[in-house]
């Protein structure tokens, strides 16, 4: 609200200070429960604290019905950490996503990822009628007038002033047609986005290529750019990310080493195995982040360990990225 | 049962089956007279509801010849 | 044209339960092209609802006739002085037909024969894909000619998601990406900075959302005392 004094800031959260001050940056991404038990996100929230500068909740992740990520961001909020709710397009029309916007915002949270959303045939309510009323660019054009112009989508005036969010959008440097990914991040950065967090990376030359094109454009100087990682936890899920899942690429590098970690090891141990793949599996990140932190434009890296937050830990102390910055 | 015989709907192509047919016929061979012979310009011109009808109007099985 | 699809003999045989005389009405325009409703289809639904009842015992007699156009009075109205000898009137056109025969003979029980599905049209024999949405906003000149609204699973307006991946759309590999199509149209004709300009929040009230929509012509309007509807 207007007494509130913004110190230059946008929305002065805890990952836009980080990254304003020029530090690189370490989102991490907590995927809420499918019940309403809040001991879950805490839990969730323990494994994540101190290793990253904000959290990340998805909004009904692959179209399946979890916990409202404004909810579990207050739930992180009262554990003392910064959430950055994801906000997708599929669910709610534009009436809908701006009055939980005014919400959140009231409730303290400062960060907003604006996503298009997975299609509802992939989740529990393949029925299910989608919303689509505003796509991502449009959405976060909509978060941006909000909070610059104090004004609703209509045009209308939002009394007392608008809801200030750090501003955050997806990019997908995976997906087709390839050329045109960075015309269409360019597209986020003109309508308001702060920080872009990426797609999982599982082909460092393809991103590298991508972030060339981001660069000789130069939208890195417009936007913080957080590449995403995460540990791959086994040859299966490597190679189902590699076939399954729509818009992502695995080289076959990655899948070649998990493979290799378990050559030595008896089929019948299974637990053996297990080890053996998460550990060349963390190795793998811990790799994968040095070679992106090289990379020009890269601002930080967004972790998606997905229901594997333990992994976060030694992953971002192995890359070198403890302690995290405090700035006040 | 031993004496039963299906009745059958012939679609025969006027120019290839029912010509058969007729030279058949002019070689004194014989065929059951269950089997009833509609000539059709060309087996083309035979329908899914002509063979419904036949079905439908008691026969047994359909022949489409041509 | 209008796609339609014929729905399964059990449901159509559901509807038809209870009832003795069922006048088969078809279409002659839009579902008679996709072979969904035109006079063979009523021809040989009415063969098979024959045969079908008479085998489980409760035969219904079923008569035919085909309309040249179910949607205008005109080819209904000699329909009128028929109807009374049925107990049932199966419409097998599109759902438009249906309510114009139900407006027009307020006293007859008319049930649907066919799923009316989309606007489209038939790339090659045998396959209809869908093309337009009747948004009532028509944005084709923004994006080459290929409908974003009626053909990618997310209505998007500023480009492809995430999940386009070797020209096909994440939802259905049998689905070409529309935004992939709108990128190689817009390439090949030289218009690719077109794609760059941020399409604005589209005006959903021009189409279903702003509830039923209804054009008046007053131009074509008749004088009030010649009005027949």
């Amino acid at each position: 609200m207007s007494e509130v004094v913004h110190n230059g800031y946008k929305s002065g959260s805890n990952l836009e200070r980080v990254l304003v001050a020029g530090h690189f940056a370490v989102t991490g991404e907590l995927g809420p429960p499918k019940n309403h038990d809040a001991n879950v996100i805490r839990r969730k929230a323990e494994l994540l604290k101190g290793c990253v500068d904000a959290v990340n909740i998805t909004d009904n992740q692959t179209a399946i019905v979890r916990m409202s990520s404004i909810a579990a961001g207050v739930i992180l909020i009262q554990e003392g950490m910064d959430p950055v709710i994801q906000m997708t397009c599929r669910d709610r029309n534009r009436l809908g996503m701006q009055s939980d916007l005014l919400g959140a915002a009231a409730l303290g949270i400062k960060n907003v990822l604006c996503l298009t959303g997975d299609h509802q045939s992939f989740g529990n309510h393949p029925t299910a009628k989608n919303v689509h009323d505003l796509d991502s660019i449009q959405l976060v054009r909509m978060v941006k007038d909000m909070r610059d112009d104090d004004r609703f989508q209509c045009g209308e005036e939002i009394p007392g002033g608008g809801p200030r969010f750090f501003i955050g959008a997806a990019a997908n440097p995976f997906g087709d047609p390839f050329e045109f990914r960075p015309y269409r991040l360019a597209k986020k950065v003109a309508a308001g986005a702060d920080f872009i967090q990426t797609q999982l990376i599982y082909d460092i030359p393809r991103f590298r290529e991508f972030m060339k094109r981001v660069v000789d454009m130069g939208l890195h100087e417009k936007v913080f750019i957080l590449a995403g990682v995460g540990p791959l936890k086994s040859v299966g899920m490597a190679k189902y990310m590699r076939d399954q899942v729509p818009g992502m690429i695995v080289a076959d590098e990655y899948i070649e080493r998990m493979e290799a970690a378990v050559k030595h090891i008896d089929k019948t141990d299974k637990k053996a195995r297990a080890e053996a793949w998460q550990q060349e599996g963390i190795r793998i990140c811990i790799e994968q982040i040095q070679q992106i932190r090289e990379i020009e434009g890269v601002a930080g890296i967004h972790m998606m360990a997905i229901e594997w937050e333990e992994a976060i830990r030694p992953i971002v102390e192995g890359a070198g990225l403890l302690p995290r910055p405090a700035i006040q | 049962m031993t004496d039963w015989q299906p009745q059958i709907i012939a679609f025969c192509c006027r120019h290839c089956a029912y010509a058969a047919a007729d030279l058949a016929g002019g070689l004194r061979l014989t065929y059951p007279p269950t089997v009833k012979i509609v000539e059709v310009p060309c087996t083309g011109r035979v329908d899914m509801s002509h063979i419904l009808r036949s079905f439908e109007d008691g026969a047994d099985g359909v022949l489409v010849a041509g | 044209m209008i796609v339609g699809e014929q729905k399964p003999l059990a449901e159509i045989k559901q509807m038809l339960a209870g009832f003795h005389k069922v006048l088969l009405v078809g279409c002659g325009t839009c579902v008679t092209v996709c072979m969904a409703g035109g006079e063979k289809e009523v021809g040989i639904l009415a063969s098979a609802l024959r045969m079908s009842t008479r085998l489980d015992g409760n035969a219904i007699e079923c008569d035919e006739v085909t309309v040249q156009r179910q949607c205008e009075w005109e080819y209904i109205d000699p329909l009128g002085s028929r109807l009374a000898n049925y107990d049932v009137v199966l419409s097998l056109a599109c759902g438009i037909g249906v309510q114009t025969l139900v407006q027009r003979f307020p006293n007859v029980w008319v049930v649907p024969g066919l799923n009316t599905t989309f606007l489209g049209m038939p790339p090659e024999q045998g396959v209809w894909e869908e093309r337009c949405q009747a948004c009532g906003d028509c944005i084709l000149d923004k994006t080459g000619g290929i409908c974003p609204i009626a053909r990618c699973s997310k209505q998007l307006l500023n480009g492809p998601c995430g999940g386009s991946q070797k020209g096909v759309c994440e939802v259905n590999p049998q689905t070409p990406c529309a935004w992939q199509l709108i990128y190689d149209r817009m390439s090949a004709m030289g218009r690719l900075e077109q794609l760059l300009e941020i399409q604005p929040p589209k005006n959903w009230s021009a189409a279903r959302h702003g509830g039923p929509r209804r054009i008046i012509r007053d131009d074509l309007r008749l004088p009030e005392d010649y009005r027949t509807a």
